[in-house]
């Protein structure tokens, strides 16, 4: 699974991002995670399975749906998972969110 | 909850108009893409001084290092003095983007649109007579010609989209023609009726109102804009506006972002051009005095918040994600912070969280203004952590005042964090219960 992360300069995505690799690797899954800006979303349609936004841009998800349309679910993510940069929680997240759409 | 749901919602549709706004959407883009050569057109100074000065640079050991200083200031001249060209071609190609017409051409025609219609003669002195001669003067390429460039590039855009929808005007070729072929006779007429149109109209502009669209958008419109957003009423209006989305959960910069980084960008072409030319920088208000004084530690101050609880919280929750935010926070990254505590929508927190940027605006004008701090002329990239970033920028004394800036918001905080004391942990189960 392609798990895409996007924020305002996709730093403070890439935080949660670290974390989520670790827990990835930590149950054997082969997964690409990565961040970037929101303004570079339209640049990888195609490259991910699953996109995120952090809460600090979900005003954007709006647009962002249009922009993605069908290829991939699209979700915020949940406002404390996210400071906490729990990893776990975002990943599951992600998985649920893949499923779903499966 | 104090705030109302009521204004949530607007501020929520607020936000999502401006992230919607294509012309909004464009600008905020092309700065993004054009931030990094700013801040490497600001570093022409950092050279001068480390390799051409000769009593502390490495000229000081080879003489003949400060030879060299013209290179480092074409570099300058190549992207602060350039600015407007650059920014008119990206925010032409981004709109492009959305009206799904050739990107590339419609940059090239925003660019050529606005020399099309700017003065294309400058005026030179030569012996102490002036005359002029053919060329563009630095008032078009550089930031004074940013409103104008921008205005210029939308309206261009928008015509060449509009032709390029009318089929009738298109030339037909044969279809064993390369489409790269008829893509480029596809978009002739278009190029052709938009940019004569333009340069036209510009000029029956200038035959009317006796002065030319650039000098009249950059007296009307920028001018005003500039000297509003660098007066301390402007800036601390603007930070206001960008926390009240921040206590919704909402990245207030990126909000304020298409107003403000053009006028950012605007203020320390201004403070380098003087600077160049003998005299002094006299815009407060840039980019790095925005990211490295309003919100250092991130936007509301969160590293002096983080501090405060060190200092005097009892809550292992907070001090856990003070610990887990202090890295970021240094960095000038504060969603840790802001969701992890959370600040969003805090009602204990809302007024040091909205006003304490103000606060710190309000500190680092007054060193300005007192003549402690110079304006600057270097900028530094967002990320690094704050300290060097205004060592880079401002030298010593901006650590200075970046540090009472920092010391000054952490008492501010400090009382609000002892009130989130005695909350105590029957809040924190609350929260857990709603959580799940």
């Amino acid at each position: 699974m392609r798990i895409l992360l996007a924020c305002n300069a996709g730093l403070s995505t890439s935080l949660v991002v670290a974390r989520m690799q670790d827990v990835a690797k930590a149950q054997g899954k082969d997964y690409k995670i990565w961040a970037v800006d929101q303004g570079e979303i339209q640049g990888e349609l195609g490259n991910f399975d699953v996109l995120l936004l952090g809460p600090q841009v979900r005003h954007i998800m709006k647009r962002v749906k249009q922009l993605v349309g069908d290829q991939a679910p699209v979700d915020i993510i949940e406002a404390s998972a996210y400071g906490l940069c729990n990893g776990e929680a975002v990943l599951k997240q992600a998985e649920k969110l893949f499923k779903q759409k499966k | 909850m104090g705030f109302s749901e009521k204004t949530t919602d607007v501020l929520l549709d607020i936000a999502e108009k401006v992230d919607g706004n294509r012309y909004l959407g464009a600008i905020k883009n092309a700065f993004t893409t054009w931030m990094p050569f700013i801040i490497v057109g600001s570093f022409a100074y950092i050279f001068k001084i480390l390799i051409c000065d000769t009593s502390i640079g490495l000229a000081a050991l080879i003489p003949a290092a400060a030879k060299l200083l013209p290179g480092f200031m074409a570099v300058q001249y190549a992207t602060m003095t350039f600015m407007a060209i650059p920014i008119t071609f990206l925010v032409a190609m981004n709109l492009a983007k959305g009206d799904n017409i050739p990107t590339q051409a419609a940059g090239i025609l925003g660019v050529c649109a606005y020399i099309g219609i700017a003065p294309q003669t400058v005026s030179v002195v030569i012996d102490t007579v002036t005359g002029s001669a053919v060329g563009i003067s630095s008032a078009v390429t550089g930031a004074q010609g940013l409103f104008v460039g921008m205005f210029v590039a939308i309206v261009a855009e928008k015509m060449f989209a509009a032709l390029m929808r009318i089929n009738k005007i298109k030339i037909k070729m044969p279809t064993s023609v390369p489409p790269a072929i008829s893509q480029s006779f596809n978009t002739l007429v278009p190029i052709l009726i938009t940019l004569y149109s333009l340069s036209v109209a510009g000029l029956v502009f200038q035959l009317i109102t006796g002065s030319c669209l650039n000098e009249w958008m950059y007296a009307v419109v920028q001018a005003p804009l500039e000297a509003l957003f660098q007066s301390p009423a402007g800036i601390i209006g603007i930070i206001i506006i960008s926390q009240l989305f921040w206590f919704l959960g909402i990245h207030g910069g990126l909000v304020v972002m298409p107003v403000r980084d053009p006028l950012m960008a605007s203020a320390l072409a201004a403070n380098i051009a003087a600077v160049a030319a003998g005299g002094v920088a006299t815009q407060p208000v840039t980019r790095g005095f925005y990211t490295f004084f309003s919100v250092a530690g991130g936007a509301g101050m969160i590293l002096s918040l983080i501090f405060a609880i060190f200092l005097v919280s009892k809550r292992d929750d907070y001090k856990m994600i003070a610990k887990l935010g202090l890295v970021p926070a240094i960095c000038g990254v504060s969603e840790p912070v802001v969701f992890g505590l959370p600040l969003v929508l805090n009602p204990t927190f809302v007024i040091p969280f909205i006003f304490n940027s103000c606060i710190a605006t309000a500190i680092a004008l007054f060193a300005t203004n007192i003549g402690f701090l110079a304006c600057n002329i270097v900028d530094a990239p967002f990320g690094l952590p704050i300290p060097i970033a205004a060592f880079i920028m401002y030298g010593w004394r901006g650590v200075v005042v970046q540090a009472i800036v920092i010391a000054v918001t952490t008492a501010v905080w400090i009382p609000f964090v002892m009130v989130s004391n005695n909350l105590g942990k029957g809040e924190t189960e609350n929260e857990q219960i709603i959580s799940q």
